[in-house]
């Protein structure tokens, strides 16, 4: 088990301090295609005796993480920056190039950070709630409210963005109904409402997993225990509050874990809704150096800083637990 | 035989046998030399590449089964590189790839030449040299359709209100002035793909391009995007947005797309794959209005500011199977019939293309000068930078040379770590 763990996690940490690269060379090619013939000045793989191109590998150390989170203000900005000598600030030039790629990852840890820690209660509290009413339904429709609260955690996340994309992009149902109260409201075009969008699909999207966990608690809430506390002159806020939430406590932590993970992590919706404006996730922007700058060794970086993040978002909920089953077992 | 076994074998005998009618010249009855076998081929899913797929896969016949993969962008191209890039045999015998992926496989030396299997087979398959993608004479591709971002508009509307088509961007502007203030129910005239990232960093290179600018210093990988034309780029584009919809930062090409068809945009930039849709019963609300012409210029009287893509098959150099029978595959799906068949799909780089209405606006840019996209293997890493700061551009958060000059440093230090700069 442990091993299952640590691979994959060694393995990505080993592919973060190294760094392979091919070796280019200058060439002239004249390059012909459906538009015309031109002579372009390129570069060119350097090939190996085996005629596949000759990889480079070294070991990096830090450097990948420093560049990630922004930290290497300073190194390498004179090798290869082209910032042209003029009057209107020619040394402001590296000064204000640094800070914007140490925003980056900040930024993206800021809002992965805000996401994470709005839709964590409301997921609590509408999970609970929802498990609380479906347990009042009859029995006979029970099954068909079940399904239908589980709906939005079965979609595959992409389409169940696209489909609240749809919903609130220009021309869709909630700019309508809310401009027939008066309120025209871009959602995508500024920071506040753009989160708040991510935050609320979010909490759509997780509240059927708190809801199963609870409604599953809730059925095993001893029942004696409830009518001892009736008889005893509770009223159901009383009964609520002293018989079924401690018994439920260990589910909200559960879940609490589950979904502060899994918030972390948040990517679908980022790509989807936004694509990034204002909402960059820390997930996102590895999938992005991973894909857009194809290096697999700097999104290695971004990975292992992703994971370090989530262990240290869990480690006081961890420490909780692990005091608890000492206490208890 | 279990009954999953049979059921799945009378399943694929009926798949065969409703194919079969489907096939009505025998493809690949008489290929020459041919080896049994399974072929497999991967590439992005748009309608013309989905008619290209049925071609290929009507292929399968005795020994020999064709199988694409259809994959989405952008991960058709990761899946491409990685099999053409790995150690051992390539996981795909041929690939579908736009003009970006075949600049990263050809750089890095991954792909096969075709000259040779294109000189035996010119005469039986009616390969046109318009198809040939050479580099230094070596065949390396085949392309066989293109696509550009034109120039999309209401001619009715512009008729009403006695607009001419716009020949600049600024005409475009003011076009979009006029029907802003004169036409009730377009209060957003201008729908462009100004979405974060990739999107937005292609207008930066048409509007940029259009300018005369140069990503590159001469001859080297060095960034030169941080000059005065990358500014004015800039400044053009944030003017546009006054006449845009404020969810921009957010517009893909669907979105766009949408906007057309919902009649709450007039004109704009937009892929010629798309003009189609805009006839669209059952989802445009303007079948029939939309006219499309070459991409406006920047500067009176210069070039369109777009750039023209093609898209084609590639074969890598750690290939699996039998090379001449791949080959033959491709150029049978490739054929007169294949372009006949989807005429209207996409606009097919064979001269038997009738061209459509909709594919008026990829020939009037090129003719109105657009270049061909930028093929040197940095390209893409500017691009990416480019796409990060144009968020902050526009919504005034930093100024155009602060960006610039922030995304070519990050540039530089990518380029570096890839080995395109010392």
């Amino acid at each position: 088990m442990l091993l299952l763990l640590a691979l994959p996690l060694a393995v990505t940490f080993y592919l973060s301090v190294r760094s392979c690269a091919l070796q280019m060379e200058v060439v002239t090619v004249t390059e012909s295609s459906p538009f015309g013939t031109k002579e372009v000045v390129t570069q060119r793989a350097v090939m190996g005796p085996d005629g596949r191109a000759l990889s480079v590998c070294r070991f990096v150390g830090l450097e990948y993480f420093r560049k990630v989170l922004g930290l290497d203000v300073g190194d390498g900005d004179q090798a290869g920056s082209a910032a042209p000598p003029d009057a209107s600030g020619a040394g402001a030039a590296p000064a204000a190039a640094s800070p914007q790629r140490a925003t980056e990852f900040m930024g993206a840890l800021r809002f992965t950070l805000l996401y994470t820690f709005a839709t964590t209660p409301f997921v609590l509290l509408l999970g609970f709630a929802l498990a609380l009413g479906v347990n009042q339904v009859g029995q006979r429709w029970r099954p068909m409210y079940i399904s239908a609260s589980l709906l939005p955690f079965i979609i595959t996340p992409v389409v169940g963005a696209l489909a609240i994309k749809w919903l609130f992009r220009d021309n869709g149902l909630v700019p309508y109904f809310l401009s027939q109260f008066g309120i025209s409201l871009f959602w995508m075009a500024q920071a506040w409402s753009a989160r708040l969008l991510i935050i609320l699909y979010g909490i759509w999207h997780v509240v059927p997993f708190a809801f199963i966990v609870f409604y599953a608690g809730l059925q095993s809430v001893p029942q004696d225990s409830l009518e001892a506390a009736r008889i005893d002159g509770a009223n159901a806020w009383q009964r609520l509050l002293y018989v079924t939430l401690p018994h439920l406590a260990p589910l909200f932590v559960f879940v609490t874990l589950i979904h502060l993970m899994d918030a972390y992590r948040v990517f679908e919706p980022v790509m989807v809704l936004t694509q990034g404006a204002f909402t960059t996730s820390v997930q996102y922007l590895t999938y992005y150096i991973l894909l857009q700058e194809n290096n697999p060794y700097k999104a290695s970086a971004a990975a292992v800083l992703t994971t370090a993040g989530i262990a240290v978002l869990l480690i006081p909920l961890l420490m909780r637990t692990w005091k608890e089953q000492r206490r208890g077992g | 035989m279990t009954s999953r076994t049979l059921r799945r074998s009378l399943l694929a005998t009926a798949v065969l046998l409703a194919t079969l009618p489907g096939v009505s010249m025998a493809r690949c009855d008489n290929l020459s030399n041919a080896k049994p076998g399974q072929i497999n081929i991967v590439g992005n899913v748009f309608p013309a590449l989905t008619h290209i797929a049925k071609e290929m896969e009507s292929c399968t016949r005795g020994g020999l089964k064709v199988q694409y993969k259809l994959v989405p962008s952008p991960q058709n191209d990761t899946e491409t590189r990685q099999a053409f890039g790995s150690s051992g045999k390539s996981a795909f015998d041929a690939a579908v790839v736009s003009m970006g992926t075949f600049t990263t496989l050809q750089s890095a030396g991954q792909l096969q030449s075709m000259t040779d299997l294109v000189n035996k087979y010119k005469g039986k398959y009616k390969i046109e040299d318009n198809m040939l993608v050479k580099v230094n004479g070596e065949v390396m591709a085949i392309a066989f359709m293109q696509n550009a971002q034109n120039l999309f508009y209401r001619k009715d509307l512009f008729d009403k209100h006695g607009i001419k088509v716009p020949a600049t961007y600024a005409d475009m502007m003011a076009a979009a002035k006029t029907l802003k203030e004169k036409e009730p129910g377009i209060e957003f005239p201008i729908a462009q793909t100004f979405a974060k990232g990739w999107d937005s960093a292609t207008e930066f290179t048409n509007i940029f391009a259009g300018y005369g600018g140069r990503f590159f210093k001469a001859g080297s990988a060095a960034p030169d995007f941080n000059s005065d034309a990358g500014v004015k780029a800039l400044e053009t584009m944030k003017a546009m947005t006054a006449y845009m919809t404020p969810n921009y930062l957010a517009s893909g090409s669907d979105d766009v797309m949408n906007q057309y068809q919902q009649g709450k945009a007039a004109m704009g930039v937009l892929w010629a794959s798309r003009a189609s849709r805009m006839d669209d019963a059952a989802a445009s609300k303007i079948v029939g209005k939309m006219e499309f012409t070459a991409a406006p210029a920047v500067i009176a009287g210069g070039k369109s500011a777009t750039h023209l893509w093609w898209d084609g098959v590639v074969m890598p150099k750690n290939l699996g199977g039998d090379r001449e029978t791949v080959f033959q595959v491709l150029m049978e799906a490739l054929d007169e019939e294949t372009t006949a068949k989807g005429n209207d799909l996409t606009i097919w780089v064979r001269s038997s293309y009738k061209p459509t209405r909709f594919g008026s606006g990829v020939a009037a840019s090129a003719k109105a000068g657009a270049p061909q996209w930028p093929s040197e293997p940095y390209f893409s890493l500017a691009h990416g930078e480019i796409g990060k700061i144009i968020p902050d551009v526009m919504t005034g958060a930093m100024t155009p040379k602060a960006a610039l000059d922030a995304a070519a440093v990050a540039y530089a230090k990518a380029a570096a770590e890839k080995g395109f700069l010392k």
